[in-house]
């Protein structure tokens, strides 16, 4: 083969425009077309053979594998269940070092002598009120009694 | 399961789209039919066992390059087999089983309807000519024309370099054309 042939095969897709190539390639598809029904017929039987492998293949693959994952889910659904975690834990669960620091903060707010609502929104006027009333309301018994005594 | 079902029918419209010219190629490869399709099934068994899990797309280089190992399979032990029987002297050559003569092992490529009748004699010389080819050449010429794979595919099956693919195939173009002209009838 000369160079120049060498490098017009290297360069592109070498299209089939050749006539050897166009007839060559009607021959073998008209060949392979009208094989025998004898050869067609194994040829049948082969794929099937070759598709009913892969089906037991994968049904090979799911019987091994399926007890596999069911242990595995089983085992997960377990931990699940009975493995206690996030903020439903038991107090024996929780970190020793933290339960003690919030021992300490109770008992010197205990030891304050501040009251234990101290932290909390109070209604100054309402208490007001209502020691006011309970005065003014004890004045008027008061007085009504007395005038019913005399 | 459903992908299973899906998988098991594109597998098998791939494998009926590509089993008629597989057999051709592994017949013209052996010149013999029950080699050839043994061959086939032994190709199809093997894509759809390995790699059936594997893209579609990849399917048709991965088939053709089992195809060519069982061929290149059945030629050495044909080869060994026949080193064997030329030692044996009260056998050599009376009733080899490999066929002596292509042109008898021809495909027999059925009841031949008129036109067919023309062109049998032009297809025995096509595949007499391109049995006489080497392998790799005879490959990247079957693949490319005949199968349709591009250079690429082509590459992979064979398991060469693009590079390679069309030097074989621009190589058996030419001893094709030496042998035979144009092919015209």
């Amino acid at each position: 083969m000369s160079a120049g042939m060498e490098e017009q095969a290297m360069t592109g897709e070498h299209a089939m425009d050749g006539d050897l190539e166009q007839r060559a390639r009607a021959l073998l598809l008209g060949s392979a077309e009208n094989l025998p029904g004898a050869v067609r017929s194994r040829l049948t039987q082969a794929r099937h053979a070759a598709l009913a492998a892969r089906h037991a293949r994968v049904r090979y693959r799911l019987q091994r594998w399926l007890p596999a994952g069911a242990v595995a889910a089983a085992a997960l659904a377990l931990v699940v269940v009975f493995v206690p975690h996030g903020r439903h834990a038991p107090a024996s669960v929780v970190n020793p070092l933290i339960s003690n620091v919030a021992g300490v903060d109770e008992i010197e707010l205990l030891s304050s002598g501040m009251p234990l609502n101290a932290d909390q929104d109070v209604d100054d006027d309402f208490y007001e009120w209502a020691v006011a009333a309970a005065n003014g309301a004890g004045a008027v018994h008061t007085t009504a009694t007395n005038a019913s005594g005399t | 399961m459903r992908d299973t079902e899906d998988g098991a029918h594109a597998l098998e419209v791939f494998l009926a789209s590509v089993e008629r010219k597989a057999f051709r190629i592994a017949q013209i490869a052996l010149r013999h039919e029950a080699d050839a399709l043994d061959v086939v099934q032994d190709a199809m068994l093997q894509l759809s066992a390995r790699y059936s899990s594997r893209p579609a797309p990849e399917w048709k280089p991965l088939f053709y390059r089992i195809l060519e190992n069982r061929i290149r399979d059945v030629q050495r032990r044909r080869s060994v087999r026949n080193r064997v029987m030329a030692m044996v002297p009260w056998r050599s050559g009376e009733d080899d089983d490999t066929p002596a003569d292509p042109i008898a092992e021809a495909a027999d490529s059925g009841p031949s309807p008129g036109r067919q009748l023309e062109s049998d004699e032009i297809l025995r010389a096509l595949e007499q000519a391109l049995a006489a080819l080497p392998n790799r050449q005879r490959q990247a010429f079957l693949l490319r024309n005949f199968e349709g794979l591009d250079v690429a595919q082509t590459a992979q099956a064979m398991k060469c370099s693009e590079g390679s693919v069309k030097t074989h195939y621009f190589r058996a173009v030419q001893a094709l054309r030496i042998k035979l002209g144009d092919l015209r009838a």
